[in-house]
């Protein structure tokens, strides 16, 4: 079967569900369970392995594909596929063939575990130190923000190393929800992306020492070559997806016989804000087609260009897919675009895609694209 | 390496104190970020009067301080001897 036709069947599972885990800010459980029949969570592990063996262009085209029936799932989907991408580049035998062939089963969901209480999103440095006492690692962690912590099977932990001099050597550690004790008070009521459930929980338990991704001190490796680049572009595809959903039911609104009663679309202004959020659209979708080839192609992501071009990828779709949804608000006024029951959805729509530049901050992306610009003085554009 | 090179690493590396840099010290774990990576580069083409090429410009060449030194050292007149 083809990818298009998996991602139909989840996509038509999720919107289903949409209304219902928006309201009540639940995770998408029916979603998940079709991500796993379908067995697109092994969409990146490699066929050898039991896996559907896709590549970044397939997750960036799923994640738009989902993003538009419903943006939690698409990033519940993207997020997970960032976590696998790791596992694949940096696993080591013997984790490497066990975990890779269970996720290739779709049987494993991967939640990420990197922000913590006191650095923010600062991806690079850690404040709860792992323990080793040679066969285990110990693990004891509290995690402020995990998508679909309730549901994952297994996490990947960003923590101190071992032994570290400093709060900058960082490990990424996996660890099987069997061998952790988890707990949390499962409080999550934010204002969108209600239904990736992202819960704050406490992380205890111990794993044996093989279950190292990379090496230990290794993850600011991982992260510039893999990690960094598929949440951006799995982000990008999911917020685009979103955008594009919206603008696509504002149209077929527009289209249809009721919408014709409404709406003059001789209007100037009307046809002047359609306009806008197309091409909004339509130039965030270049910049991700573009930036998803660097990364297919690139030698080496570190170089300040690249990196300018994966973050500025981030910071745009995340302005600019909200802006189009304000747009079409704006365009079609309070019934389609303020009320929740309206077909067009903008108002979850609105309300999911705010998230996007919190979610790594823009802010902090700016400071390190301003330092990477002066590393560029030439300005070689990619 | 060169002491000077040393010396002039030193302030830039917050969790290096009390410690012998050698060309195998993992700058980033003791403590160089992006942003003082750019007041680093500044400093070295102060104290040097080279340029470091754009090319040089990745993670590589400020991972370890003997990439870094490695760097530098190819801007470098041969005649000044400093390559060690
Ligand atoms: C829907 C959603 C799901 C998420 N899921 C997960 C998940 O599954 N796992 C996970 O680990 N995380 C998750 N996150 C967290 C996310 O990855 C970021 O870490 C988080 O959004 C950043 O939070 P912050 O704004 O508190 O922190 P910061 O990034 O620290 O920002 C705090 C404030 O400081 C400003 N600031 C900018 N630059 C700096 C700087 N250099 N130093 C200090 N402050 C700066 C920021 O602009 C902001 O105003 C999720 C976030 C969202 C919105």
């Amino acid at each position: 079967m083809d990818l298009t036709e998996l991602g139909d069947r989840v996509a038509r599972v999720a919107e289903e569900h949409a209304t219902r885990t928006d309201r009540d800010a639940v995770f998408p459980a029916e979603a998940l369970a079709e991500l796993r029949a379908t067995r697109l969570l092994g969409l990146l592990v490699p066929v050898e392995h039991g896996g559907l063996g896709g590549t970044t262009e397939d997750v960036v085209d799923l994640g738009i594909r989902l993003g538009r029936a419903d943006m939690s799932v698409a990033m519940i989907f993207t997020m997970h596929c960032q976590q696998v991408a790791a596992v694949v580049r940096h696993a080591a035998e013997p984790l490497r063939s066990q975990l890779l062939g269970r996720l290739g089963q779709g049987q494993e969901y991967l939640a990420s575990v990197t922000t913590e209480a006191g650095k923010g999103g600062h991806l690079l440095s850690a404040e709860a130190a792992l323990h080793g006492d040679g066969s285990r690692l110990h693990v004891d962690r509290f995690a402020p923000i995990v998508t679909g912590g309730a549901h994952a099977d297994g996490f990947l932990i960003t923590m101190r190393s071992p032994d570290a001099e400093s709060p900058n050597e960082v490990s990424l550690v996996y660890a099987h929800r069997d061998q952790l004790d988890v707990s949390g008070s499962g409080d999550w009521q934010p204002m969108g992306m209600r239904a990736s459930h992202s819960i704050p929980l406490k992380l205890v338990g111990s794993v044996p020492a093989h279950q190292v991704i990379g090496q230990h001190g290794k993850f600011p490796e991982i992260s510039t070559t893999i990690f960094a680049p598929m949440a951006h572009l799995g982000w990008s595809a999911t917020w685009l997806g979103t955008a594009a959903g919206a603008l696509s039911r504002v149209l077929r609104l527009l289209r249809g016989p009721e919408g014709r009663k409404r709406f003059d679309v001789g209007s100037e202004l009307l046809l002047t804000r359609l306009s806008r959020a197309r091409q909004r659209l339509d130039g965030v979708h270049a910049l991700l087609r573009r930036a998803t080839d660097t990364v297919r192609d690139a030698l080496d992501l570190s170089v300040p260009n690249h990196q300018l071009l994966l973050n500025a990828l981030k910071i745009t779709a995340a302005e600019q897919c909200h802006a189009a949804v304000q747009d079409l608000i704006d365009a079609v006024g309070l019934r389609h675009g303020y009320l929740k029951d309206s077909p067009t959805r903008l108002e979850q729509a609105l309300r999911d895609l705010r998230s996007a530049s919190l979610n790594y901050s823009n802010d902090r992306l700016h400071l390190a694209d301003g330092r990477l610009a002066l590393l560029d003085p030439e300005v070689r554009l990619v | 390496m060169d002491p000077r090179f040393t010396e002039l690493l030193a302030p830039f590396l917050k969790f290096g104190k009390d410690k012998q840099i050698t060309p195998e010290s993992n700058l980033r774990a003791l403590g160089l970020d992006s942003m003082r990576s750019i007041e680093l580069l500044f400093a070295i083409e102060d104290t040097y009067g080279i340029s470091l090429p754009d090319d040089e410009m990745t993670d590589a060449t400020f991972a370890t301080a003997g990439s870094l030194w490695h760097a530098i050292t190819a801007q470098l007149p041969d005649e000044t001897g400093a390559r060690t």
